[in-house]
């Protein structure tokens, strides 16, 4: 399917001074329902130890951006910018440096000015301890509020800095605060020479930049081709804090995507021939024969959603994390396969097409004729629905759904419970019980093991997908069970 | 040998020595009184914030600074090493007694930590008064009670002066974002220059030429309201660090015969003794009232973590929680209904709010219930009923109830846990 057709739009994200990718919150997963190509990379100095970042120059950084930016802007019809804090400074440079007019920049929180309302008030010494001897490898210490208004973030983000975690460099060293000095001189002096059209998102409250930064660089790039969006209740982390999801509309629209769900893909170019959806339809149609419903994850958005009509057991809007439960619901009950496809038609990125849903369970049978439909963006399925032509039928073969306060309902509460927990634990569990963890938080939501095996280089990614493939075959509501209590004991033992 | 502790005693020899040398400047011109001994307050603040592998370095370097400072007075080297060791002595003593008080390292974060500071200051001081005395006894010397009082007034003003200076700024770390932010240091900022200003307009003058009659003497109180403000504002840090500058400011005053204290002596050294209390008023005003802040802030950190908590459990279980007052009507609901319920806890302000939302069908059945919960408490119970969720939408709660009562057995609130168990068209259709 996806040989044939045209290369999708990219974004190449850009992370923060002494982050990683969890600057940007959910902004990969969220560009990828919307069916873009995320690229990224680890700046100098980071992904290891802060003591790193003392020899990295700004110069390192920029190098690094744009020799990534020139490795992957041929393969992609279009391709935006996207920082975050420093890593919009970076952006911001590098769209001026190669003359970006191949997409959209994206500015979050750029931090032009050092003069948000949390900054030390020795904060205008600096320039001159950079030239007091020794103090180059000086410990810059980031303390509360990290960048984080809601309060439940933040105790989120304290607990992963208590148990040592390495999503964020906890200090950096002096030397590397005055590489981003002459970062942002650099921005300043070529701000004026950016050409390509600009959002600059910045929370009123920054607690690091104020919005000072913002105005300067629409005022220096220019109004027509720049716009700003000023956040109302968030501090500098705008993509993990109380307005990420303002953040990420916002970007979304200024990129042209699509958001999940039918009714946008209508509304916007699904970026696909109506041959390539045919295609698309076929192979879905091919799993929904065999009874594979869990199986259309491999071929959708991580957030695709099955809408399934009536009052019963496996009714609903099943998107994300639900859609696996679902699959496994649907499975058990009496392996439902749809047949008897009919003519589809197709209409700008969405296919429909009448089936007859069959199944057999406890000596019943079910055969409900109706019509199945496909979203789809950029060759990804974004839901599917199915329309029943006698819903009660529907209803009467997979019972009634269950009483919230059964004992599934019990466990899944208890499970998302967990979850929650399981971000404030103080200590740090080691490597293998963090791979349990991820293993049967995994297969408790998105089912068995699915998508290529990571590479040697991505020693992390290969580790957490391995521990994940060997719960293959693992019961939803037994690794729910066995989540909630390797989480217990790990409380227990603090 | 190891350079960091070469290095350490010799820089702690050094500033010894510098400190003692500023100590001596700051002497009684008239009676030759020391009146304040900074020296002791250094070593007796190193040891308090440094790990203690490296006391034997700092008491090494305070040995050799004490040392050469009283040999370079042109004291026998048989005294100068006496002295030395007085010195060490008093400083481990002081340092032991205010470590079992406040733990290691100090912090000045709490009221005990400053009775930590002020119990090994006075130790060190008046076991230093005690031997030196002796000292004087032993050679022959004469005036006693007078050596007795300079070395303890002198030293343990050092010690309050220097200590907390060095353990409130042995914890600074510098950061990119947190801690005191620009606002309140320009805040702060205005109030030291004007503590600063007053003293000086205070102390540099004398008193009865620039002032009529006592009016000077009572004026020595306004600085303290700004110094009161820099204090809350700078912190720890801050009011040590003002309380350092005044007091040399009151003391270069006074010792040279100026200010509110310099103009009748009493008795001889009138003058330095008020102004060394007066110092030492202004220093334990000041650690009082940064001390007292700190412990509001951890104590609100403290309270913020467990709302925090609470409000993460509450919310991962899609949970409300309420409080009821039934002799005053007053609602309190916590968690986070704005996505349970579609508005806001703090609209949910008494039971008349909660009701409104109630389905008008289950209304009458919830006030009846709610009623007989506030008449008479009860074991409690548990009650299921329609509500408007989010948007208007219907859903249905289960609402489990129990009574607080108080000693005698009446009923003091009542409090309960709702869960949402349907919403949504299950909820209609419910």
């Amino acid at each position: 399917m996806s040989e044939t057709r045209a290369a999708p739009d990219a974004v190449f994200l850009i992370h923060g001074l002494g982050g990683t990718q969890y600057d940007l919150g959910s902004m990969h997963k969220r560009l990828k329902n919307a069916g873009f190509v995320t690229h990224s990379l680890t700046l100098p100095g980071h992904g290891t130890t802060p003591e790193d970042l003392a020899s990295v120059r700004a110069e390192d950084w920029v190098d690094a951006v744009v020799g990534k930016y020139r490795e992957i802007r041929d393969e992609h019809p279009r391709l935006h910018l996207m920082g975050m804090c420093m890593g919009a400074l970076l952006a911001a440079v590098l769209a001026e440096k190669e003359s970006h007019a191949k997409g959209n920049l994206v500015l979050l929180a750029p931090p032009v000015y050092i003069d948000g309302w949390a900054t030390p008030w020795y904060r205008g010494l600096r320039p001159l301890l950079y030239h007091v001897p020794g103090l180059k490898h000086m410990k810059i210490e980031e303390e509360d509020p990290f960048g984080i208004k809601n309060e439940q973030l933040r105790a989120i983000v304290k607990a992963k800095f208590e148990r040592g975690e390495n999503f964020h460099y906890r200090w950096v060293p002096l030397e590397c605060l005055r590489q981003v000095d002459r970062l942002r001189a650099i921005v300043m002096s070529r701000a004026a020479k950016i050409r390509c059209p600009t959002l600059v998102v910045h929370a009123r409250e920054d607690e690091l930049t104020s919005l000072r930064s913002a105005n300067f660089l629409v005022e220096k790039i220019g109004g027509a081709r720049a716009r700003m969006v000023v956040l109302e209740d968030s501090y500098h982390m705008i993509c993990v804090d109380n307005d990420r999801e303002i953040v990420a509309k916002n970007v979304l629209e200024f990129f042209g995507a699509a958001l999940p769900g039918a009714t946008s893909a209508l509304a916007n170019d699904p970026r696909m021939t109506t041959e390539e959806l045919a295609a698309a339809v076929a192979v879905i149609v091919s799993r929904l024969a065999e009874g594979d419903v869990a199986g259309l994850r491999e071929l959708a958005i991580p957030d695709v959603a099955w809408v399934q009509p009536g009052h019963n057991r496996v009714a609903g809007a099943h998107a994300g994390k639900t859609f696996a439960a679902f699959a496994e619901r649907f499975r058990q009950a009496g392996a439902p396969r749809f047949t008897a496809f009919g003519t589809p038609v197709f209409n700008r990125g969405v296919g429909l097409l009448p089936a007859t849903l069959a199944a057999t369970h406890d000596g019943r049978s079910l055969s409900s004729q109706g019509a199945l439909l496909f979203a789809f963006h950029g060759g990804k399925l974004l839901e599917a629905r199915w329309f029943a032509d006698d819903v009660q039928q529907d209803d009467a073969f997979f019972g009634p759904p269950e009483a919230p306060d059964s004992g599934a309902a019990q466990l899944e509460t208890a499970f998302e419970a967990a979850t929650a927990a399981s971000k404030m634990l103080t200590k740090a569990p080691d490597n293998t019980t963090l791979l349990d963890l991820y293993a049967l938080f995994k297969q408790a939501g998105s089912g068995d093991a699915s998508g290529e095996r990571p590479g040697m280089m991505d020693v992390v990614g290969r580790a957490k997908f391995d521990a994940w493939t060997k719960r293959k075959g693992m019961p939803r509501d037994d690794a729910m069970r066995a989540y909630i209590a390797l989480v217990e004991k790990l409380r227990a033992a603090e | 040998m190891p350079l960091v502790p070469v290095l350490t005693a010799l820089i702690v020899a050094i500033a010894y020595f510098a400190l003692g040398a500023l100590s001596g400047a700051l002497s009684h011109i008239e009676t030759a009184a020391w009146t304040v001994w900074l020296a002791s307050g250094l070593v007796f603040g190193l040891l308090l914030a440094c790990d203690k592998r490296r006391w034997p370095a700092i008491l090494v370097g305070a040995f050799l600074g004490a040392a050469v400072f009283d040999w370079s007075l042109s004291r026998p080297v048989s005294e100068a090493i006496g002295y030395g060791a007085i010195e060490v002595i008093t400083a481990v003593a002081g340092a032991m007694l205010a470590d079992k008080i406040g733990g290691h390292p100090l912090r000045l974060a709490s009221p005990q930590d400053l009775v930590a500071l002020l119990a090994g200051a006075l130790v060190l001081s008046i076991i230093g008064a005690l031997l030196a005395t002796s000292w004087q006894y032993a050679s022959g010397g004469l005036g006693m009670a007078v050596v007795f009082r300079v070395w303890t007034l002198g030293n343990v003003l050092g010690a309050v002066l220097v200590a907390p200076l060095i353990v409130a700024w042995a914890a600074f770390r510098p950061r990119r974002s947190g801690g005191l932010p620009m606002r309140t240091f320009l805040g702060g900022a205005i109030a030291f220059m004007l503590f600063v200003g007053c003293l000086q307009y205070l102390f540099s003058a004398d008193v009865q030429a620039r002032f009529h009659g006592s009016v000077g003497e009572s004026l020595t109180y306004v600085p303290f309201v700004f110094f009161a403000i820099v204090a809350l504002l700078w912190g720890v840090r801050g009011a040590t660090l003002a309380t350092v500058i005044g007091a040399l400011l009151a003391i270069i005053h006074t010792v040279r015969g100026r200010g509110p204290f310099a103009g009748t002596e009493g008795f001889l050294g009138e003058a330095a003794l008020e102004v060394q209390a007066y110092i030492f008023a202004i220093s334990l005003t000041g650690l009082l009232i940064a001390t007292l802040a700190a412990t509001q802030r951890v104590a609100a950190a403290r309270a913020r973590d467990w709302q925090t908590r609470f409000e993460a459990t509450i919310a991962a279980h899609r949970l409300l929680a309420y409080e009821w007052d039934p002799a005053g009507g007053a609602l309190v609901v916590t968690g986070d209904a704005g996505p349970l319920l579609g508005v806001a806890p703090d609209k949910l302000g008494t039971l008349a709010d909660w009701l409104a939302r109630v389905a008008p069908a289950d209304r009458d059945v919830v006030a009846a219930r709610f009623g007989e919960r506030g008449a008479a408490g009860g074991a409690g119970d548990t009650l299921r009923y329609s509500m408007q969720g989010p948007a208007g939408a219907p859903i249905v709660v289960s609402d489990e109830a129990r009574a607080i009562v108080d000693h005698d057995g009446s009923l003091h609130r009542v409090v309960g846990i709702v869960r949402v168990i349907a919403a949504g068209a299950e909820a209609a259709r419910a």
